[in-house]
């Protein structure tokens, strides 16, 4: 499958601060990737890079086997900060930006009809865009990046602002966009959702990469390191005997009554369970997974070097 | 949705221009074909007109009448009687000479009748509506009952006179007194109306200057005719041979026509270039364009649209001035080399200042910062409307050769100078200007489109000068 992303080493500097530092990145068509990192980590920087609206100060940068510039038309974006014209009307705006990006005026009403129908949006075309509300305004702005039908999807903050309802149509379109075809990037705050939604992650912090992987990979490489016991007794006491017990790296009781425990290296999950229950009476014993947001925090909060020792593709 | 919707690839791939073009007409839809322009473009100049024909009439309907007692120390017993007649009989005199026969007979008559004695009061009562006067005449103050002076400036204090008029027997003989000593004094209650001061002031002014005419023992009619001062007709022989009665007037006026009609036009657009460049700036809708068009097309597609708005006002007002002055007879004062300059000038100056208020529009996030980077642009561009007078009667004197050259004003003045029809312009410094112009224009072009590139994405606060320049040779 060829690329639809492909940036070598990268840069951008704004007086003196370095936005984006030496990154680089792979994404194959029709994959979903979540573009996560903290405020100011240099995200929508790489964004307006890839879709050219800014160039970078070195580096190379293909999006969908050629320049960005030639390539607008192919491509959706959904900046971070919306927006609209307000006095014009959904309908007309919607249009404007469709043949800005090549539609052919043939069938355009139609297909602006089709997509308000989808959105739940029927019959606000005529309605001026400072009459909706914001939820309202940001599906319209969502359209914008998607009436064209790209072939590159690139979402900037999509949720954000967005009621549990619409999020879930949100994340619908997504996935509907991706199963016709369409490579997508999105970056976002909701780590749940990334880790719902996304086949891959590129986690950055400070302007570099600190995280590339696929999902799948990065659950394989963190899930089972810890186990999570619901002791009869005394959590406390609990702990204690974990750790006595050999099996234990570290233990520690919660404030729900529970006891977290890091297993050794070289303890598997099955020998952790045996042992678990061994050190003491349980009402339950489970293998604990790692989530995204325990990644994000483990890297942007400077464990960088605690994650690569355990092996993983952190890349920095 | 249909499959057909949801699967279809691109219908065709569209030219730079094809979409430059696209952003051209939404920029010229939503400035013209709007209510606010048709009311801004078409209704308020036909309003302004409408107004400024209708206001003489209305100044005239709502004059007060002017009612009360003037009084008079009159010590030759002729001057009061007689203007108090070209009052009654004129309303507004003009000259004295301007009354008809009978009139001048009637005022002779009171001037030579018996003046009333000292203290003696003449009581009239105009029969006009708008004029509704009683007279007290005296021949001396504080004689035979007669009021001093003191006392009558009380009564026009207190409001009770709306004048009091002081004459001097020597006033109205022409031989006893200096041409600059008027003989007359007018005393007037602070509340009173101009109109009414100049309709007293000018018939006792008449009076008194007819008297000194008989003084002298010339007839009216003598004076009337030396006062008429022979004018001089002039007649225009035009290119085909015909011949139009002169208007210095309109000659005067022509060039700056030209000025000011190109001046609105492009003002017009460019002040909308400003605020919606402003407009897409802070409502965020900037990076939506720019992810579907390069900022040289959205420089050029806006300032293209814009550029049609321009044209149709001129259309619409060049054309209106056009037809106004063929139904007066000067349309041949506008010839076709004048057209064609006009609308070289035209863009050269249309590109000039759009290209600013659009990198000025760029560079800021609302008008107010905007008022601080428009300000020094705005000063260069009063220069033009500042100097019209002076470059209209002297189009190849140094100031108006001098600033010809200096942009971006230049095309206002040249269209000036070369309308001026006084003298004419040298060609080679037409095609100087022309040459030195549109490399400026193009110059300013360059700089205005790096600016916008950058300034397009900056938020935050107003760059400097030193910053704008940095910006247009950033990478």
């Amino acid at each position: 499958m060829s690329l639809a992303i492909q940036i070598e080493q990268i840069s951008k500097t704004f007086g003196s601060l370095k936005a984006v530092d030496d990154v680089s990145l792979e994404l194959q068509q029709g994959s979903l990737c979540g573009f996560l990192g903290p405020n100011g980590a240099g995200k929508s920087t790489t964004i307006r890079m890839i879709m050219s609206i800014i160039s970078p100060d070195r580096g190379v940068l293909r999006v969908l086997g050629g320049s960005a510039l030639d390539n607008k038309d192919r491509i959706g974006y959904l900046p971070e900060e919306r927006g609209l014209y307000r006095k014009m009307r959904v309908g007309e705006f919607l249009a404007y930006i469709a043949r800005l990006k090549g539609v052919h005026p043939t069938g355009l009403q139609q297909r602006i009809h089709d997509w308000l129908e989808r959105v739940q949006l029927p019959g606000v075309a005529k309605k001026r865009c400072e009459e909706l509300s914001k939820g309202m305004q940001q599906k319209v702005q969502l359209l914008s990046a998607l009436v064209h039908r790209p072939d590159l999807l690139i979402l900037d903050e999509p949720y954000s602002g967005l009621d549990p309802l619409n999020s879930r149509l949100i994340t619908e379109l997504i996935r509907d966009e991706q199963r016709r075809g369409a490579t997508i990037i999105f970056s976002t705050h909701q780590m749940h959702t990334a880790e719902a939604l996304c086949d891959r992650v590129l986690l950055i912090n400070k302007g570099k990469k600190v995280l590339d992987a696929d999902l799948s990979q990065l659950r394989a490489q963190h899930d089972g390191r810890g186990i999570i016991v619901e002791p009869s007794g005394d959590p406390t006491a609990y702990a204690n005997a974990a750790l006595a017990a050999g099996f234990a790296a570290r233990a520690a009781s919660t404030q729900k009554g529970l006891v977290e425990i890091e297993l050794r290296e070289g303890i598997g999950g099955n020998d952790a369970l045996t042992a678990a229950l061994a050190a003491g009476a349980c009402r339950s014993v489970s293998l604990r997974r790692l989530s995204l947001e325990d990644v994000f925090v483990q890297l942007v909060g400077g464990s960088v070097a605690a994650l690569q020792s355990e092996g993983g593709s952190a890349d920095v | 949705m249909s499959d057909a919707n949801r699967s279809s690839t691109h219908a065709y791939k569209r030219s730079w221009w094809s979409r430059t073009g696209t952003i051209s007409w939404r920029e010229f839809k939503h400035t013209a074909l709007t209510k606010a322009f048709f009311f801004g473009a078409i209704v308020v100049p036909l309003l302004f007109l409408g107004v400024s024909f209708l206001i003489p009439f209305m100044i005239d309907k709502e004059a007060p009448p002017i009612t009360g007692t003037v009084a008079v120390i009159d010590p030759t017993g002729k001057i009061a009687q007689a203007a108090r007649f070209i009052i009654e009989t004129e309303g507004d005199p003009g000259l004295f000479g301007e009354l008809p026969p009978e009139a001048k007979a009637q005022i002779k008559d009171a001037a030579g009748a018996q003046s009333p004695g000292a203290g003696a009061m003449m009581e009239a009562v105009d029969t006009r509506s708008e004029i509704d006067l009683q007279w007290r005449v005296f021949a001396q103050e504080g004689i035979d009952g007669a009021p001093t002076i003191d006392a009558l400036k009380a009564e026009v204090q207190s409001g009770e006179l709306v004048a009091l008029v002081l004459l001097t027997a020597a006033g109205a003989d022409a031989k006893a007194t200096e041409a600059s000593e008027s003989g007359l004094s007018m005393f007037v209650p602070s509340s009173s109306s101009p109109k009414h001061q100049r309709l007293i002031g000018r018939a006792f002014e008449n009076a008194l200057q007819d008297a000194r005419v008989q003084s002298l023992g010339i007839a009216d009619e003598d004076f009337d005719r030396v006062r008429q001062r022979p004018q001089s007709e002039t007649f225009r022989i035009s290119p085909n041979g015909g011949e139009e009665e002169e208007t210095r007037e309109a000659r005067m006026l022509i060039p700056a026509g030209f000025m000011f009609l190109m001046w609105i036009c492009v003002f017009t657009s460019a002040n909308q270039l400003l605020t919606s460049t402003i407009e897409e700036k802070s409502n965020k809708v900037m990076e939506v364009l720019l992810a579907a068009a390069s900022p040289m097309q959205l420089l050029a597609g806006k300032i293209l649209g814009q550029a049609l708005v321009s044209v149709i006002m001129l259309l619409m007002y060049g054309s209106a001035a056009i037809a106004g002055l063929t139904a007066a007879s000067l349309g041949d004062l506008i010839t076709a080399s004048d057209l064609v300059l006009f609308v070289l000038y035209f863009i050269m100056a249309y590109f000039m200042i759009a290209t600013l208020m659009v990198a000025v529009g760029s560079a800021v996030s609302d008008l107010r910062e905007a008022q601080s980077l428009v300000g020094p642009v705005m000063i260069l561009l009063i220069i033009p409307i500042m100097l019209w007078l002076p470059i209209s009667e002297s189009p190849n004197g140094m100031l108006a050769t001098i600033t010809s050259f200096i942009p971006p004003g230049m095309p206002f003045i040249m269209i000036l100078r070369v309308t001026a029809a006084n003298e004419p312009v040298p060609l080679w410094q037409i095609i100087a200007s022309l040459i030195w112009g549109y490399g400026a224009m193009f110059g300013m072009l360059w700089l205005g489109a790096r600016i916008f590139r950058v300034g397009v994405l900056m938020q935050g606060k107003p760059p400097t000068p030193k910053e704008l320049v940095k910006w247009a040779f950033v990478r």
